[in-house]
């Protein structure tokens, strides 16, 4: 079975892309953030400019830079600019 | 220090027994944000709905609360805010902090409702119909109808 990452999307990433959440495949030569985004991007084309504003969070921590590794069954979320209060 | 999250109502009456401030907090600040209408654009809103990513919500909101203690001097701390659909009048958040005096605990709430809007993973969405119109004046008997 090919191994996956579970992609969370909220707000307006939600919206624009339809769904809260996506099951993405990892390659075998493994996948960065940067590469998950870039694979979003070409598929959801309309989700690009929130990436680009978005925060991005590996098992709940946030991440540090977009070259960490996301590994197999690990969780991703996308974070839009925030709108509490 | 009392942080809370989620969809029961936020009673006002229950914050001064929630943030618990002692004989020594002789100045304390509590900010409730309600839903308002903000009509524009023929439209008003009837309710925001609050998104929230729990788990980062729940680790930002001690971080916050930790940050006005440690850098504001706040004694009791209150963070509260409501997920799921709010309706115009209703509370959606409540920060409060209690200090020795009253100068830094307008600091210290000013700092929890600033960085809860910026920093804690939730987001509204508006719920909005169109406003309503003035009503038409009355027709004079034996006026024709435009068109």
């Amino acid at each position: 079975m090919t191994p996956t990452v579970r992609v969370r999307l909220f707000a307006s990433a939600r919206v624009v892309a339809g769904r809260a959440s996506l099951t993405w495949p990892v390659p075998s030569g493994g996948l960065t953030a940067r590469r998950l985004l870039a694979e979003l991007a070409e598929r959801y084309p309309r989700l690009a400019p929130t990436l680009r504003a978005s925060r991005f969070l590996r098992n709940d921590r946030y991440l540090a830079d977009l070259d960490e590794r996301i590994a197999p069954d690990d969780e991703f979320a996308v974070h839009p600019p925030y709108g509490g209060g | 220090m009392v942080v809370r999250l989620g969809p029961a109502p936020i009673l006002l009456a229950s914050v001064d027994r929630l943030l618990r401030a002692g004989p020594d907090d002789g100045g304390v600040v509590v900010f409730a944000g309600r839903v308002r209408p903000d009509p524009r654009r023929g439209r008003r809103v009837v309710a925001l709905d609050y998104e929230v990513d729990r788990t980062p919500a729940l680790e930002r909101l001690r971080a916050i609360e930790r940050t006005a203690r440690r850098r504001f001097g706040a004694r009791k701390v209150l963070l509260w805010h409501r997920t799921g659909r709010v309706r115009v009048g209703e509370t959606a958040v409540v920060v409060g902090a209690a200090c020795r005096h009253r100068a830094e605990a307008f600091v210290a709430a000013r700092y929890l409702i600033d960085e809860l809007k910026a920093s804690v993973p939730i987001w509204k969405e508006e719920r909005a119909r169109p406003a309503r119109r003035p009503p038409r004046p009355p027709r004079r008997p034996g006026a024709r109808s435009a068109g």
